[in-house]
């Protein structure tokens, strides 16, 4: 069986599980697939920005916060339809991406890093400095819209919603790879002045990918508010970036199943270490600095090289 | 606006800005030797005034406390270069700079874990109390920082000029290759770096901790000196000098003038404008990148 095929087959049953899973699943565990799946449209997202196209981004936890806040604003303040609300977060969130990603064409390595880290400041700050309208630390509650008529309260419909989310990303992610934008991006991260000296718009390609990465941020966001129903700015401080890269350097860089891996691999575990809550943060980060140290490609990249030698040994 | 607040307002900028120049500093001088920026100093800040916590709850002397966890802080130094540093030396920058990232969270996760949220206090090591002169309050500590840090420019001026370890330094940062040619041992000088820069990082968490406490979220400070060194250029020690005590002045001020929002939001604002236009900084030469 040729791997299309595989592919094809491998989708079909993903979709039937997600079917179905609403109705076997209990709360708790549909909960915690919600947070992978929303996880995973954020590495997806991470990863074609500094996967791919090598740009590193310390503020990914604040366009998701943008994304969570306009919805819910827009939601508790104004009522309006939930898909328009969602429309207008992600619109929030790729406004600000463009907004990083306009100084962020000229900067590279730690110069990159520390503008995104002074975004991610200035986020952190402004949220905190206005309660009024954010709550302010304290945070701010998400109230349930509706949906086709369905009261977003229904877990099943919030399912579905997440887990169509997440296929069109996927989807959508594997099409830009496919496509010479996602080349351009492969070409950018190995060397900018090859890519310049073919053609490639760099300081256009590096925008387009903040701005994209952004927006898959933003929609991350506004689904957390809906499937969390609450927000505050500790939830999208420093370390949720660190969290968000880990997902990525762990699954693989500049891979889609690295995403795709990282994001289930990770939000799983501190699942299963809940009895060591306190732990969580100094775990992440081991994890994240020791694959770093010995194992800079994910675990794709293991995967990758166990493949690679089986090869040998077979044609040896 | 009188003269006085003024000058009231000049001491106070200038005791934040020193602390800001002392960590930028710290920065500095790793990259200058090996070109990695330290996420993590501001962690190694939080050691710096938890060591002193731990020495002086042992009942030492602030004059013994003082060397303690400078000396302690060089130790960490040390470790982090030979443990972590050195295995990802050649790695890319994103690496490199998730990974001081990283370990910086370890560091404050494990205090966390240790002290909790607790705000300590370190006793004022100095004998006398805030005096008044001409209308100004002078806070001994304030003074006491700004004196440190002064010396600590001096010491490092004269180290780097005529120490023979502080010219392997300088050779190391100009070229590793014909460092290691002339027979300077590069794996040494830069441990020495890192070393160096956690003690002054550690120096800082001792003056700092009897002004401001002693807890954990005491890295943050890392994003104020990383402005600074921004500002002055990362690759020149007076710069980071002049752009801390630049930035505490900018801050102390528009904090007076437009309140604390604005004080806030200052230092990032500042950033993104000198990245955007200079992002050298003030004293820093554009590196030439051969293709």
């Amino acid at each position: 069986m040729d791997v299309s095929r595989i592919n094809i087959l491998l989708s079909i049953c993903l979709c039937a599980a997600a079917l179905v899973a609403p109705w076997v699943l209990s709360t708790y565990y549909l909960y915690l697939l919600n947070l992978v799946l929303i996880n995973i449209i954020l590495a997806l997202g991470l990863n074609l920005l500094t996967g791919n196209s090598g740009q590193i981004s310390l503020c990914h936890s604040s366009f998701m916060a943008l994304g969570a806040y306009t919805y819910t604003l827009l939601n508790n303040e104004l009522h309006w339809p939930m898909l328009v609300c969602a429309v207008f977060a992600c619109a929030m969130a790729a406004i600000a991406g463009v907004c990083v990603g306009y100084p962020a064409r000229r900067l590279s390595g730690i110069y990159l890093a520390l503008a995104t880290l002074a975004f991610l400041s200035l986020t952190q700050i402004l949220i905190e400095e206005f309660p009024d309208l954010t709550g302010g630390i304290r945070g701010l509650k998400v109230e349930k819209g509706s949906f086709i008529g369905i009261s977003l309260g229904n877990e099943s419909l919030l399912f579905y919603l997440v887990a169509s989310a997440c296929a069109f990303c996927l989807y959508v992610t594997i099409n830009i790879m496919r496509f010479p934008i996602g080349r351009a991006l492969d070409a950018i991260r190995t060397s900018p002045h090859a890519a310049q000296a073919l053609g490639i718009p760099v300081a256009r390609v590096k925008l387009l990918a903040f701005t994209l990465s952004a927006t898959y941020a933003g929609l991350a966001g506004v689904l957390f508010a809906m499937i969390v129903g609450f927000i505050d700015p500790i939830e999208f401080g420093v370390s949720a970036s660190l969290r968000y890269i880990t997902f990525i350097v762990v699954g693989g860089m500049g891979s889609i199943s690295g995403s795709v891996i990282g994001a289930i691999v990770l939000t799983g575990l501190p699942e299963a270490l809940r009895s060591i809550k306190e732990y969580s943060d100094l775990v992440y980060a081991s994890i994240l600095l020791l694959s770093l140290v010995f194992m800079p490609n994910g675990l794709v990249g293991l995967f990758k090289a166990r493949n690679a030698k089986k090869i040998i040994r077979a044609e040896t | 606006m009188t003269i006085t607040i003024a000058l009231q307002l000049l001491i106070s900028g200038l005791s934040v800005g020193s602390i800001y120049a002392m960590v930028a500093l710290a920065l500095v001088i790793p990259f200058k030797a090996s070109s990695i920026l330290n996420f993590a100093q501001g962690e190694i800040v939080a050691v710096g005034a938890y060591t002193a916590l731990v020495l002086s709850a042992f009942g030492l002397p602030y004059w013994l406390v003082l060397p303690g966890t400078i000396l302690f802080g060089f130790l960490v130094g040390l470790v982090i270069e030979r443990t972590i540093i050195r295995r990802i030396m050649s790695a890319p920058e994103f690496t490199l700079v998730i990974a001081t990232f990283a370990i910086g969270l370890i560091i404050k996760s494990a205090i966390r874990l240790y002290w909790q949220d607790n705000l300590f206090t370190l006793d004022n090591p100095l004998p006398f109390k805030s005096f008044k002169l001409a209308g100004v309050v002078f806070n001994p500590q304030y003074l006491w920082v700004i004196f440190c840090t002064t010396l600590l420019v001096l010491v490092l001026a004269w180290f780097f000029k005529f120490s023979a370890v502080g010219k392997a330094m300088r050779a190391v940062s100009q070229s590793q290759e014909a460092a290691r040619l002339m027979g300077v041992k590069v794996e040494r000088v830069l441990m020495t770096s890192w070393g160096i820069s956690a003690a002054i990082g550690a120096l800082g968490g001792v003056l700092l901790a009897p002004i401001i406490g002693i807890n954990p979220e005491i890295g943050h400070l890392v994003l104020k000196a990383l402005v600074a060194a921004v500002i002055g250029g990362f690759t020149s020690l007076p710069g980071a000098f002049i752009g801390g005590l630049l930035l505490g002045l900018i801050e102390t001020y528009s904090g007076a003038f437009f309140g604390s929002t604005l004080k806030n939001v200052m230092p990032f604002v500042l950033l993104v404008l000198f990245l955007l236009i200079r992002p050298y900084g003030l004293f820093g030469k554009a590196p030439l990148v051969r293709i």
